[in-house]
């Protein structure tokens, strides 16, 4: 299987080293600035893992360089999708299969447009990890890839081949036979950990120590939860009851990416990520005041931020 | 009057100041530190004119006095040294004026002065102490204070009023001082409480989808909260308060969001934890304070971790 990643980030980059590892024909499409870091000093991966490496991988900067490709993994964030989708459409050929890994649902809508549904298979990652000073890769432990077909048929050969290729290269997880489920018990994990980190401003264990912190992050929970059923996704009660514990844990260090990226002035993925789960509550009718406060916390931030005003 | 003046930081020092510039026998309780840095003169910078001049500052609160007021102007999680430094200098004849923020304070000071020796009190200045320098910046420089039992005020409070009218503060003795307390709580919880959960100006809330909804939904909760303690400001002091606070495009920030992003100490337990606890005492529920004060404690808590 001939697989192109758009992104070497944290999640992409991670998962394309190790399948390159592992002898799969990976190719990373990649901006010219960070393609040039990366074939300089080849994709630097940190990790307790597979200890460090440097990996002299294939870097193009086009896309219909190196093609046609059987698996395109789209590894951007929610706000970066219509470059993305204007960066890979050129290696979109009759049998390539797109595998989004960004976080909420609102991508799909955008990818079956522009490529066919049949072409856009589901996808997550539960890769932990973020990009150091000189764009290293330092993961941080979880390796988790779950993608599979939507419509819960078959799974097409390009999707076969690939898990075989993770299973090859040590990533736990693959092929799912129930995506969209996963891709609804990953969303309220997210929903609720990024909303709270992004507007209480600190780790679960900074905001169990509120003397309401515990009760309003089970309460987040348990909108994203209800959203999710009213969808006809409605998580098990292991699962929530999994996310709860490692939610509400006392001196929890878990912490959602997007207060780092609250802290360095950059972008979130506010919309995609709580936003829209605030869209659907409203639209089914289910009560979310806790992700309104969220939502209005991090819009607030979008505001500050494009006026100039954080510092 | 003999006035003694607890710190000589942002508000004390500027009320002092103009106090002292109006004629008034003016003492500053204040720190060693604090006390050499004033030998060359305590300085405002002000539109109102600036000011340099010599202070009479004492380190012990049983020096130079008696007093017949004793102004705190401490910030509330300071109270409790505060009280131990002027505790010397509170004679029999004497009345503390607390400027502080909130209503937690009066409790504190009546149990250890006795209610009669306490008056009400509140500061309307926009003040900051930068470099030992006191930076007037706003146009209001206002304080209040008067009688909490609404009776006829005591000579030492018609003297303070006499005093401040020379020193070109604004305001002075208040016949309601307890809703002027409750009217400048309303204002401070509901900005603070949104600036804060927010982090932005009440401006960039409103760009928010809800901005405006969650503010206004605020200053109700504050409003049921002050009306239950029988201090309802009104429909006119409510929309004095609604409208300052949504403003479009207003840069106006509470210093309380200052302090959050300098990771300074705030008054989180006095601004908008005791407004939560009168509410809860009330019946009268409270979701977006809840938010907000939560918010308050997951940055003290990782503060406290130094984060």
């Amino acid at each position: 299987v001939k697989i192109l990643i758009l992104g070497a980030g944290a999640v992409g980059g991670y998962w394309g080293a190790r399948l390159h590892q592992a002898g799969i024909d990976v190719t990373f499409l990649l901006r010219e600035k960070r393609a040039e870091t990366v074939r300089r000093n080849g994709l630097v991966v940190k990790s307790p893992k597979t200890g460090d490496v440097a990996l002299p991988v294939k870097v193009v900067t086009k896309a219909n360089d190196g093609g046609p490709y059987d698996v395109i993994i789209l590894a951007c964030k929610g706000y970066d999708l219509g470059s993305a989708i204007a960066a890979i459409a050129p290696a979109v050929g009759a049998n390539t299969t797109i595998v989004p890994i960004l976080n909420g649902h609102m991508h799909f809508a955008t990818l079956d447009g522009r490529f066919g549904r049949e072409k856009v298979a589901g996808g997550l990652a539960r890769i932990g990890g973020m990009l150091g000073p000189n764009g290293e890769i330092l993961h941080s432990g979880a390796s988790g890839v779950s993608f599979g077909e939507r419509d819960g048929k078959p799974p097409r050969a390009a999707l076969v081949e690939l898990d075989a290729a993770c299973t090859k290269a040590g990533i736990v997880g693959g092929l799912n036979p129930d995506i969209n489920q996963d891709l609804w018990d990953k969303w309220i994990m997210l929903g609720a950990i990024a909303s709270m980190c992004g507007a209480m401003r600190g780790t679960v264990g900074d905001i169990m120590e509120a003397d309401e912190g515990g009760a309003i992050m089970a309460e987040i929970l348990e909108e994203c939860r209800a959203v999710a059923a009213a969808e006809g996704y409605p998580p098990s009660d292991k699962v929530v009851g999994e996310i709860r514990a490692s939610l509400t844990q006392k001196g929890g260090k878990s912490v959602a990416s997007i207060l780092g990226d609250i802290e360095k002035g950059g972008a979130v993925e506010a919309r995609s990520i709580v936003g829209d789960m605030l869209a659907r509550a409203r639209k089914f009718g289910v009560a979310a005041p806790n992700l309104r406060f969220a939502y209005a916390h991090l819009q607030t931030y979008e505001a500050r931020r494009a006026r100039g005003g954080l510092k | 009057v003999k006035l003694l003046i607890l710190g000589a930081g942002a508000i004390g020092g500027y009320v002092g100041g103009r106090l002292h510039q109006g004629g008034a026998d003016v003492t500053f309780l204040v720190r060693p530190a604090r006390q050499q840095a004033l030998r060359d003169g305590l300085v405002i910078k002000s539109p109102k004119g600036d000011i340099i001049q010599k202070v009479k500052t004492v380190l012990e609160g049983g020096e130079g006095g008696p007093y017949d007021v004793v102004l705190l102007t401490c910030k509330a999680y300071d109270l409790g040294s505060a009280i131990a430094a002027i505790a010397p200098a509170v004679g029999a004849n004497t009345t503390v004026v607390p400027l502080l923020n909130g209503m937690r304070h009066l409790d504190v000071l009546d149990a250890k002065f006795g209610k009669d020796r306490v008056a009400g009190g509140l500061a309307r200045v926009g003040v900051a102490m930068v470099d030992g320098t006191i930076l007037h910046t706003s146009p209001f420089a206002a304080i209040s204070f008067g009688e909490r039992d609404g009776k006829p005020p005591r000579q030492a409070l018609v003297e303070l009023d006499a005093a401040v009218k020379k020193s070109g503060v604004d305001g002075g003795l208040h016949g309601n001082i307890v809703q002027d307390l409750w009217d400048k709580w309303i204002m401070l919880c509901s900005l603070a409480a949104t600036n804060c959960l927010m982090r932005g100006s009440s401006g960039d809330i409103l760009e928010a989808d809800e901005g405006r909804t969650i503010v206004l939904e605020t200053v109700d909760e504050c409003h049921r909260t002050a009306a239950a303690a029988g201090c309802d400001p009104g429909e006119k002091g409510l929309q004095t308060i609604r409208g300052f606070l949504t403003v479009k495009g207003s840069r106006f920030t509470a210093s309380m969001l200052h302090d959050l992003e300098k990771g300074a100490m705030v008054e989180a337990d006095q601004i908008v934890g005791d407004m939560i606890a009168r509410a809860k005492k009330a019946g009268i529920s409270t979701p977006n304070l809840r938010m907000a004060y939560a918010h308050l404690q997951v940055y003290l808590a990782r503060r406290a971790r130094a984060g």
